[in-house]
């Protein structure tokens, strides 16, 4: 009796899987974003689904940037990785040496990734050209203000230089904010956009795209300058640390009108507009006097094609990446969530049509104008193995300066110490392996 | 008394399944992790390249080690040890029959119930430096509290979450021992004018040595390994890194940081620390330990 009922379900387990199409792509696409831009990530599924019946996608959401990584790397280690896997910029070396992931352009030799806009493509490229991965989830750095706050004292424009910036906020503490600029220190936003838009080194070697033997150069010039200034203005009252607020987070101190100005991600933008609404203020990231505008880097994420799967996913996988390329499934996520479009179709869509004048596209021509500048060899992006561990180290150091602990200048240089044992163990882990 | 079985292969068909479950959920992984410690492993893989005793070299010699090792070494002496005596007064409490005894003995035991990771998340709004309990300290002393930036508010925080969770185990432990202290012996002793202090240093902390000696020897290894859940909902290991005991410094640097070797090395030492401790516990301690009444 248990036997037949087992030899039963077996049948039917096996007899389901016989019965899919040979050809019948269902395939998996794993992201790491939550809340808002998971919902708009679900809606480009549903509507690449929808818009042809050959393939279907299964799109899964892991929970985080972080947390998507890991998993990549534990299924990948017991073959059970999906064949489309998005993943962050810090990640990018880790998955360039990894031998798990297999250049788009490879993939899709036709396609023109020359229309990818500068900025967006230079952090994915190698030194010969070949795009790794097809930017999906693009953003930038840029500067938001809260209109009302910086009316109370007389400012009707966004400054667009630090020196500006204090002056503001001077004013702002001398009236009594509690928060003029909030910030909660993390090197994405204090330390490589920084430095790229300043045209200032995070490490040699053209912060590593010249080879695997770069070290951090952050603790020294403008960059450590500007770490020392931001520990001094927290003294004085004009920064706060989103420790610091009642919020906790600086992003949320930003939309409850706690703080007045905050340097975030594009990919903010829709629940800063949701919260502030014609309060909100944005432009471009702020500079020091007398330094010359590099592009900001792209942030946010990308799409990557795993190795070890049959050529019906591959075929599969190529049409959901040709379909999110589409101006039109772009905008649509652009619109939700924020986040910059990164092909040039898309954003003439933008121009050519009445979305110019949407607030929901406000940020999309500021995101992409800043990362379009002329840049150097500083501003091209982030090659640095176990870059995800370095930003941990980086927060912790400098939450040392930030608390007293040490002064900043210590924390930079003993972060630096540590960043460069990364790298070298890095090196060590890859030895033989050349950089694309 | 001694139980023989008939068939030897009975008794190891008997404990084959539980062995199969622990080859394959410890030691399997524990080999993993000595093996790995020798090795600079790739995290996706396809390239592992021995390295004899390097990683144990570097991890020795990286300061951050030290760090959380101490600070495993001060959580595990200060929280185990409230853990202990907090629960072992209200035992002793519960134990007099002073009033409202009954429904304590009931109420304290509900923590138990309540997982590592929501005690932190109700501990950090508790303590959270604008809202919470602590709040209307910071409006009178403007900064005075804040687990957010200052390292021995949140270390402080981590260990008042710990001892909370700790105390319905210790509790029901210590409590059952005492009860089981006969009344005769209550009742000599006072007769022979021995006070309640005097009951309790003389007669009953004695007798209730064996319970003292497992919610020791428990709650020491339980705090090396059980702050995870607490640091992780709570303060990510900061600020500064001063909540990052090494449990959960291997989980950073192995999950993500990708430090798979690093991580399996700190693991390797992690498992040495817990046996030596154990091991102390149980060759010196627990002599002194009486099981017979």
């Amino acid at each position: 009796m248990t036997v037949r009922a087992t030899a039963a379900a077996l049948c039917a387990l096996a007899c389901t899987a016989l019965s899919n199409p040979v050809n019948a792509a269902n395939f998996e696409f794993w992201y790491g974003n939550t809340g808002k831009i998971e919902e708009a990530i679900q809606a480009n599924c549903a509507s690449f689904n929808a818009a042809q019946s050959e393939h279907k996608v299964t799109c899964v959401g892991q929970g985080g940037y972080e947390v998507a990584m890991q998993k990549a790397i534990a299924a990948y280690r017991s073959k059970t990785h999906p064949v489309l896997i998005q993943f962050f910029d810090a990640g990018t070396l880790d998955l360039l040496l990894s031998n798990a992931v297999v250049p788009v352009s490879e993939v899709l030799p036709d396609v023109d990734w020359n229309s990818y806009i500068g900025g967006a493509r230079s952090y994915y490229e190698t030194s010969k050209g070949a795009l790794w991965s097809q930017p999906y989830n693009a953003s930038t750095l840029i500067f938001y203000g809260n209109r009302e706050a910086l009316a109370s004292v007389g400012v009707s424009e966004l400054p667009t230089t630090w020196e500006g910036v204090i002056k503001v906020a001077t004013k702002l503490r001398d009236a009594g904010h509690a928060c003029p600029y909030a910030t909660d220190g993390h090197p994405w936003r204090v330390l490589e956009q920084f430095a790229a838009r300043h045209g200032a080194p995070v490490a040699t070697k053209g912060n590593g795209f010249a080879g695997l033997d770069a070290e951090y150069a952050f603790n020294a010039g403008l960059p450590a300058k500007h770490m020392e200034n931001l520990a001094g203005w927290r003294k004085d009252g004009l920064v706060r640390l989103a420790a610091d607020t009642r919020a906790g987070k600086f992003a949320d101190a930003f939309n409850a009108g706690e703080c007045a100005m905050i340097e975030n991600s594009t990919g903010g933008y829709s629940s800063h507009l949701a919260a502030l609404g014609d309060k909100l203020m944005v432009g471009l990231a702020p500079m020091y006097e007398g330094v010359e505008r590099r592009n900001t880097l792209v942030g946010g994420a990308s799409i990557y094609v795993m190795k070890g799967h049959g050529e019906d996913q591959i075929k599969a996988a190529r049409a959901f990446l040709d379909f999110l390329r589409d101006p039109a499934p772009q905008l649509e996520f652009v619109k939700a969530t924020g986040y910059v479009p990164v092909t040039q179709a898309a954003l003439d869509l933008i121009k050519t049509t009445d979305r110019a004048s949407d607030p929901a596209f406000a940020v999309a021509e500021l995101g992409v104008g800043s990362m379009d500048v002329a840049g150097n060899e500083y501003s091209r992006g982030i090659r640095l193995g176990f870059f995800v561990q370095f930003r941990d180290i980086f927060m912790e150091e400098t939450q040392k300066a930030f608390n007293g602990e040490k002064p900043m200048q210590a924390a930079l240089d003993s972060a630096k110490t540590r960043g460069d044992e990364l790298l070298r163990r890095f090196q060590a882990t890859y030895a033989g392996v050349t950089l694309p | 008394m001694l139980a023989l079985f008939p068939q030897r292969w009975l008794a190891f068909a008997l404990i084959l399944p539980q062995t199969l479950l622990i080859a394959l959920f410890f030691y399997l992984p524990v080999y993993l992790a000595f093996y790995w410690s020798f090795t600079l492993e790739r995290p996706f893989g396809g390239g592992s390249e021995f390295v004899g005793l390097q990683n144990y070299a570097r991890v020795l010699a990286d300061p951050e080690f030290w760090r959380s090792l101490r600070l495993t070494f001060v959580f595990m002496v200060i929280g185990s040890t409230l853990a202990i005596v907090i629960p072992l007064i209200l035992a002793l409490a519960a134990d007099r029959h002073i009033r409202l005894s009954q429904p304590a003995r009931n109420i304290l035991v509900w923590p138990k119930g309540v997982a590592g990771a929501s005690i932190g998340l109700v501990f950090v709004f508790i303590f959270n430096p604008f809202l919470g309990l602590l709040a209307p300290l910071n409006a009178v002393f403007p900064g005075i509290w804040n687990p957010r930036i200052d390292g021995a508010d949140a270390f402080t925080m981590i260990v008042v979450a710990h001892v909370w969770g700790g105390i319905p185990f210790n509790f029901v432990v210590l409590l059952s021992g005492l009860q089981a202290v006969p009344q005769v012996l209550h009742r000599a002793a006072a007769l022979d004018g021995a006070g309640p202090w005097r009951r309790v240093r003389d007669v009953q902390l004695p007798l209730i040595a064996p319970q003292l000696f497992l919610t020791f020897a428990l709650e020491f290894t339980e705090s090396v390994t059980g702050a995870f859940g607490l640091i992780d909902s709570m303060t990510e290991g900061g600020p500064g890194g001063s909540t990052t005991l090494l449990v959960y410094k291997i989980y950073v640097d192995g999950f993500r940081g990708y430090d798979l070797s690093g991580a399996a090395t700190q693991t390797a030492l992690l498992m040495i620390f817990v046996l030596i401790l154990t091991a102390f516990q149980f060759l010196v301690l627990e002599r002194r330990v009486r099981y017979e009444r």
